[in-house]
């Protein structure tokens, strides 16, 4: 538990999904170690220690939509276990369900989503996505198996540049690709016919929670008319209604945005005084707020829904997990 | 991307004082002294080659000016009245701050033979950058040369520093991207000082040889398989004299880096400069040719890219790398792929489908033309329904309708291919004969200007060609006009490496087999060697370098027929056990060896030699063993110390009797006992053996079944005494 929040802390585990596969894991791990002490129930004690594994996860960075609903999973499995069950039956048990959800959930879901996504693939497409999302990375390499003549325009941006990692492993499995800055994304949309994007959680008004610049691109395809496609899996659909992405997101290190890797040159934040740093604020913001205007689709396991379906979906999926 | 106008990079910084004392200058060499360019190099010079439409001595010339040299002197040998009359008529004539000198010399046969020559004309000051024309680099000179400039101030010595870059070569074809051989560097990652330089390492024996004294030097040493010669120098005045003092010199790697490398009486050093963000590449086969030429497309070389370099003639670059020059005539149904230049006048008919390729000016190209990855010079023609896959068409070729070019093909300069006639894969076709005498040594080679096929290029190339060709046309079809040059003998399997086509995928299946081939019969050996070849290192500066290098498998071999030879000597003349002791040892320690091996190998001369005296029956056998096991047991007890060795011996004698002498086989545990006998074998191995053998499979256990009983009889004794000592 301590090392999955640690390599949280340090940026190593990034992307929605590897978090949530790294923290169920690590549930597993805790609830096959834990011995319920005398005095007490299994379902209550280990449901306030798994909120204990919480609150730290929360403490070495915000947790996403996901995980929440990943938790919310795990508990009310939890509470809904038989009393007649023994501990060890208990762990067996649970540890089966948290399989089950990331094998359904996360694993399968995905398979359903790039084999939906394939079909919108043509000969002679060309591709636009940001930042590095791996179902969509799936669905690239997945189409270009199938053989589908494509190119892939990798935007990117500043700070985290995961782009590059995206880049990597795409020409290296031999696609033809075009990197580039969010700041030229007018410039390279015109001869784009499909843009993918990938998503961190979608509320039910539609609107789709992912990595800040997504808005941006999903605006810039909107403009110049190309369909914007959402690939998320539906466990990170949330209820919740957001319209702007101040009031519930993530501040990454400010630092980040003040320097530029590699440039020694670019210093010009260098040697501020702390009476000037009094009238700066540096803002990184790690996620934004597409409006559902500017999606045409949403690819989910569910299938391709539009996004005023949203919550239909999360309605579908609330009464599926009383159910499991 | 705007059009940066080339010097604007940043020029070299230096003390005003001292940059009024050494304007940089720099040697080009515009003569690659190669002939791997031909056929093309006997009508036209290297460096004049047009690389994306530009000649390539433009990329060099436009590359020293923008690193802050100031003074140039351009060595012109083959053809150097072209080179010249291109020079004098190009803009490189009348830059200010920017002289470009031209140096000519029609008997220069080398570099060592240039640099000979620039020397005698005394006319380089100071530090020098010591270039080829055919290099294209957007590198700063800035920080290299100050680096060895401070190396220069400590240590005299430090007379050149060559430019590398990572570049890892591809482990099946050894060669690196650019189509030159892998190379091997040994560098000290402190000092930055190369200490081993190879670019003709053999492979087949899977290994380089480092000299001891390299590593006992230098506290760390790295040796490189991934980085890649930019074949871009500074070099100090010193180097010039050095080629100078020895005459010999001719290459520049292979004489020159190599002999200062070995040589330790003057003490000179070479340091290297390595270079990540920057490119930096020599155009040396027409595979690199091409991986540079799409490398200038894809603006790796920026700003050294055609339409910055053209400056006036307007060439547009558009979406996916398409250059395009203002006035091509285009027609609606063709098919522009990504990454292709389309030179000036040029006109492209219907449904002509291009890709990867770059056209240069004047082209007519008809309807329904395919062209992949290749190269078209000036004033071509293709007529309609060609295929062009991955060749190099120079100027004023005509491809008559239907004929296709297989990949890898050269034209050379106004070369007709005649009507549906399909050029095979490799050729390399000419209007000149090929030269019959072909220098067998590379260093010699260089486009002979002077001999006879200057005259034959004159006549041919100003007239009316196709009369006295007649009779040759139908080497290229009705209507065609040219050789097709024949290829050398061995050269042929050669040909896909350094050729303009990419390696056929069949060529890396078999690379890849018989690689595996190799490796498996290494691996047997008991010597895995890796992908990029073992570094081993000599453990020894003296004769006996190379039995090092073979494998231990082989070497145990001829030990033991060694220490066989020694045993016999030491019974037919009677040699005191000491003193074959002495020898034995004196064999292990050459052969290191440990004495476990002594013990078997002596062990089994032994019973080799009682196998091979005269015996009629197992008992005599049996004697003739005993007699030699009781002569020579002082022998063979002194290389068993401990029961590990003794273990071996039986393990040894197990094995003889398995394969070479099968007589023993009903002996082995009259044999065994016998050593016992003797005190050869304590009871103690002779248990761990059995111990051993336990849980060997049945086959293995003949032999412990057969020496049941002695084993039995071995552990009572054992317990007994045991039970005396309670």
């Amino acid at each position: 538990m301590n090392r999955v929040g640690l390599q949280y802390l340090a940026g190593d585990l990034s992307g929605g999904n590897a978090r949530c596969i790294a923290m169920l894991q690590a549930f597993q791990e805790a609830i096959r170690d834990y011995s319920t002490p005398p005095e007490k129930t299994l379902t209550r004690d280990l449901t306030s220690k798994i909120g204990g594994f919480v609150s730290f996860l929360i403490e070495c960075r915000p947790l996403s939509m996901s995980m929440g609903n990943a938790i919310r999973f795990l508990k009310s499995r939890i509470a809904r276990l038989p009393l007649t069950l023994s501990e060890s039956e208990a762990k067996t048990t649970l540890c089966s369900d948290i399989d089950r959800f990331i094998n359904e959930k996360i694993v399968l879901a995905d398979k359903v989503i790039l084999r939906h996504a394939a079909t919108k693939i043509r000969d002679g497409d060309v591709l636009l996505t940001y930042g590095s999302s791996c179902v969509v990375e799936m669905i690239l390499l997945y189409a270009h198996e199938l053989g589908k003549q494509f190119r892939v325009v990798v935007v990117d941006s500043h700070p985290m540049l995961e782009g590059q990692k995206l880049l990597r492993r795409l020409v290296v499995k031999g696609l033809s690709c075009t990197y580039t800055q969010l700041n030229a994304i007018s410039y390279v949309m015109h001869k784009v016919t499909r843009v993918f994007l990938g998503a961190s959680s979608i509320f039910s008004n539609g609107t789709v929670y992912s990595t800040v610049g997504t808005a941006s691109v999903a605006m810039v395809a909107h403009a110049f008319r190309v369909p914007v496609l959402v690939c998320c899996e539906a466990y990170k659909f949330h209820e919740r209604v957001q319209l702007d992405s101040i009031c519930f997101n993530e501040l990454g290190d400010p630092d980040a945005i003040s320097k530029v890797p590699g440039r020694v040159d670019v210093n010009y934040l260098d040697n501020l005084t702390d009476k000037q740093k009094e009238n700066l604020e540096l803002l990184n913001l790690k996620y934004d707020a597409t409006p559902s205007d500017y999606i045409s689709v949403i690819v989910t396991d569910y299938g391709m829904i539009p996004p005023t379906s949203v919550p239909v979906i999360v309605r579908g999926y609330r009464k599926e997990y009383l159910l499991i | 991307m705007g059009a940066q106008k080339k010097g604007a990079t940043a020029r070299v910084s230096e003390d005003p004082e001292e940059l009024a004392r050494h304007p940089l200058q720099a040697i080009l060499l515009a003569d690659s002294f190669t002939t791997k360019f031909r056929p093309i190099t006997l009508e036209r010079p290297k460096v004049l080659l047009p690389l994306v439409n530009i000649p390539m001595i433009n990329y060099t010339l436009a590359w020293l000016e923008s690193a802050g040299v100031e003074e140039v002197f351009v060595f012109c040998c083959a053809h150097s009245k072209q080179v010249i009359d291109y020079l004098e008529s190009s803009e490189w004539s009348s830059q200010p701050n920017f002289s470009v000198t031209t140096i000519e010399s029609h008997n220069s046969i080398s570099a060592g033979d240039a640099l000979r020559l620039i020397y005698e004309r005394n006319v380089i000051h100071g530090d020098f950058v010591l270039i080829s024309g055919d290099t294209v680099s957007n590198m700063s000179l800035t920080q290299a040369l100050q680096e060895h400039k401070d190396r220069r101030k400590k240590d005299a010595n430090a007379i050149m520093t060559m430019v590398v870059k990572q570049s890892k070569p591809s482990p099946i074809t050894q060669q690196s991207r650019l189509g030159t051989d892998e190379l091997f560097m040994a560098i000290n990652p402190v000092t930055k000082q190369l200490l081993y330089y190879e670019d003709k390492a053999e492979y087949s024996k899977g290994f380089i040889s480092l000299d001891k004294t390299l590593i006992a030097d230098n506290p760390s040493v790295i040796l490189h398989n991934d980085k890649q010669d930019c074949y871009i120098d500074i070099c100090s005045q010193e180097v010039l004299s050095l080629f100078t003092d020895n005459f010999d010199y001719q290459h520049l790697r292979r004489h020159f880096v190599k002999g200062l490398l070995v040589d330790d009486i003057m003490g000179y050093k070479i340091f290297t400069h390595e270079i990540h963000s920057s490119y930096a590449a020599r155009i040396d086969n027409f595979r690199s040719y091409d991986t540079i030429s799409k490398d200038i497309i894809q603006r790796w070389t920026y700003p050294f890219v055609p339409d910055v370099l053209c400056g006036s003639s307007a060439i547009k670059v558009e979406r996916q790398g398409t250059y395009r020059a203002s006035d091509v005539t285009l027609s609606r149904s063709a098919q522009l792929g990504s990454f292709i230049f389309i030179g000036q006048g040029t006109k492209i008919g219907n449904d002509t489908k291009i890709s990867h390729s770059v056209i240069g000016e004047r082209c007519t190209i008809g309807s329904n033309v395919t062209i992949e990855g290749s190269y078209i010079w000036n004033n071509v023609t293709i007529e309609d329904g060609c295929q062009l896959r991955n060749a190099i068409v120079c100027d004023g070729v005509i491809l008559k309708s239907g004929a296709v070019l297989q990949p890898g093909v050269i034209l050379s300069f106004k070369v007709v291919v005649g009507q549906q006639f399909v050029v095979p894969a490799y050729s390399k076709v000419s209007l000149l004969q090929q030269p019959t005498q072909q220098d067998s040594d590379e260093e010699l080679e260089y486009a002979d200007s002077t001999s006879g096929t200057g005259e034959l290029r004159s006549d041919k190339l100003n007239g009316d060609i196709a009369p006295d060709l007649s009779e040759i046309a139908s080497e290229l079809g009705t209507g065609g006009v040219g050789y097709i040059w024949k290829v050398f003998e061995g050269a042929y399997d050669e040909e896909w490496r350094h050729s303009v086509a990419p390696i056929p995928t069949d060529k890396l299946v078999k690379l890849m087999l018989d690689r595996d081939e190799d490796e498996e019969l290494l691996t047997q050996d008991g010597n895995i060697i890796s992908a990029s070849g073992e570094l081993k290192t000599d453990s020894d500066g003296n004769g006996s370098e190379d039995d090092d290098n073979e494998d231990s498998r082989d070497d145990y071999v001829s030990f033991e027929k060694e220490v066989e030879a020694t045993f016999l000597r030491a019974v037919h003349e009677n040699v005191k056990v000491d003193l074959a002791v002495l020898e034995v040892n004196a064999l292990r320690l050459s052969y290191n060896m440990a004495s476990v091996d002594c013990g078997g190998a002596i062990f089994y001369s032994m019973m080799k030699l009682a196998v091979e005296s005269p015996h009629n029956s197992a008992s005599e056998l049996h004697r003739n063993a005993a007699d030699i096991v009781t002569t020579w047991q002082k022998l063979l007890k002194s290389f068993l110390h401990d029961i590990d060795e003794e273990i071996e011996v039986i393990l040894k004698f197990e094995e003889m009797c398995l394969e070479s002498a099968k007589e023993f086989a009903a002996l082995f545990p009259q044999i065994l006992h016998l050593l016992y006998d003797k005190e050869i074998l304590q009871e103690d191995a002779i248990l761990r053996w059995a111990d051993e053998k336990e849980g060997a499979d049945e086959s293995d256990k003949v032999f412990l079944k057969r020496s049941e009983k002695f084993i039995q009889w071995l552990r009572e004794a054992e317990e007994e005494e045991e039970e005396e000592d309670e």
